[in-house]
């Protein structure tokens, strides 16, 4: 049995290039993440608006960093996901990344779908309390991963 | 134990979709409409009250008189009661737009998730006429028109939010008050695109009834 994948952070940018919601499970640093977040962001806009535009939704793995490797994800729509993962040897599935970021991208559907809350209009962004249902979302998929740390 | 993380994953990748009673959502639909006819009709005699109120304790200049009701302007309909001023059915149409458009963006979000992405403008309106028309209204929009330059026109012959209008008082009648029933199917069009990331605006026609068409203004830039 493969050892189970373990999540590092997870980053949704909105359409506009703003970040939605960072959330790391690991006891690092959190602006780490955020940096890691913002490189990423000219990585996906380098695939999608290049000349070997793709049509594809999963970016594969974009770049890797001292211990982090990140995957992106981008919706139809424009959202952007990154997935930070610990850079390992053991073999990472495709299919299970793709399977993690399209439940991802349901945790954010559901979210925003509430029309009590305008997601681009709050300054605070999505670490104000009304957002906890989409932060659990969020952990429990990263639970689901086989995830064994608390989230910080 | 091993298998049980990739199940819980799946399952939260790919949830068992949830369905709704599709006659209860044509009722509820329908009844949206009244209701806030109702309730924007509340809403404006509130603030008409405000306003009276707030003129007489000399706030406000007092308003100029009622308009003398036009004997050639009188509209067809055999009945007195006209239903709601021209200003009225503009706050409803654009509260069912408003609503439309949050609903068709949270929409398109959800049907997206195992497409690729838009190549162009003429993909995103392929994807509203074939796969929103097909999860909102049971079926495929019946002819596409376009200029090429951002204008395009989709035509469905029997639309299904008006597909059941009929008025004692006649054909025109009937007309008229299915104008407001397609605000909200004009508004979810419009969202569906917007999210997507094409700002336009959607405006519905209604020649005969059931045939309803949809013009869709893009901006050019795509």
């Amino acid at each position: 049995m493969p050892p189970p994948l373990r999540l590092n952070a997870v980053a949704f940018i909105s359409p506009q290039n703003h970040p939605i919601l960072i959330r790391t499970f690991q006891k690092g640093d959190e602006l780490k993440y955020h940096y890691v977040a913002h490189t990423s962001l000219d990585v996906i806009e380098e695939r999608t608006n290049g000349p070997a535009k793709s049509n594809e939704c999963y970016l594969g793995l974009l770049y890797a960093m001292d211990d982090i490797a990140a995957y992106g994800y981008i919706t139809p729509l424009k959202v952007k996901i990154v997935l930070a993962l610990p850079l390992t040897d053991s073999v990472v599935r495709d299919s299970e990344v793709i399977m993690t970021f399209k439940a991802l991208h349901l945790a954010y559907y559901h979210a925003s779908s509430n029309p009590f809350l305008r997601l681009y209009d709050t300054p605070a962004g999505v670490g104000s309390s009304r957002w906890k249902c989409f932060r659990q979302r969020v952990d429990e998929i990263s639970r689901a991963i086989g995830g064994t740390s608390v989230p910080s | 134990m091993q298998p049980a993380p990739a199940n819980a994953l799946s399952t939260l990748a790919d949830p068992p979709t949830r369905m709704v009673d599709g006659a209860v959502m044509d009722y509820f639909l329908i009844e949206a409409v009244n209701a806030l006819r109702v309730s924007s009709a509340v809403a404006a005699a509130r603030a008409k009250k405000i306003e009276r109120d707030m003129a007489e304790a000399g706030l406000l200049p007092p308003p100029p008189p009622a308009k003398q009701q036009n004997p050639r302007d009188s509209t067809s309909s055999t009945t007195g009661k006209i239903m709601g001023s021209v200003e009225e059915e503009e706050s409803i149409r654009s509260r069912l737009e408003a609503i439309g458009m949050h609903v068709g963006g949270n929409f398109a979000e959800r049907l997206c998730r195992d497409r690729s992405l838009f190549s162009d403008s003429l993909d995103a309106i392929k994807f509203v006429c074939k796969e929103l028309w097909v999860s909102c209204w049971d079926k495929q929009v019946d002819n596409l028109r376009t200029n090429h330059r951002g204008v395009y026109v989709l035509q469905d012959n029997a639309f299904k939010p008006i597909a059941r209008i009929s008025s004692w008082e006649g054909r025109q009648e009937a007309l008229r008050r299915a104008k407001l029933y397609v605000a909200l199917p004009a508004g979810i069009i419009r969202g569906a695109l917007s999210r997507i990331g094409f700002h336009g605006t959607v405006v519905p026609e209604i020649t005969t009834l059931p045939q309803c068409t949809f013009q869709i203004k893009l901006p050019k830039n795509t």
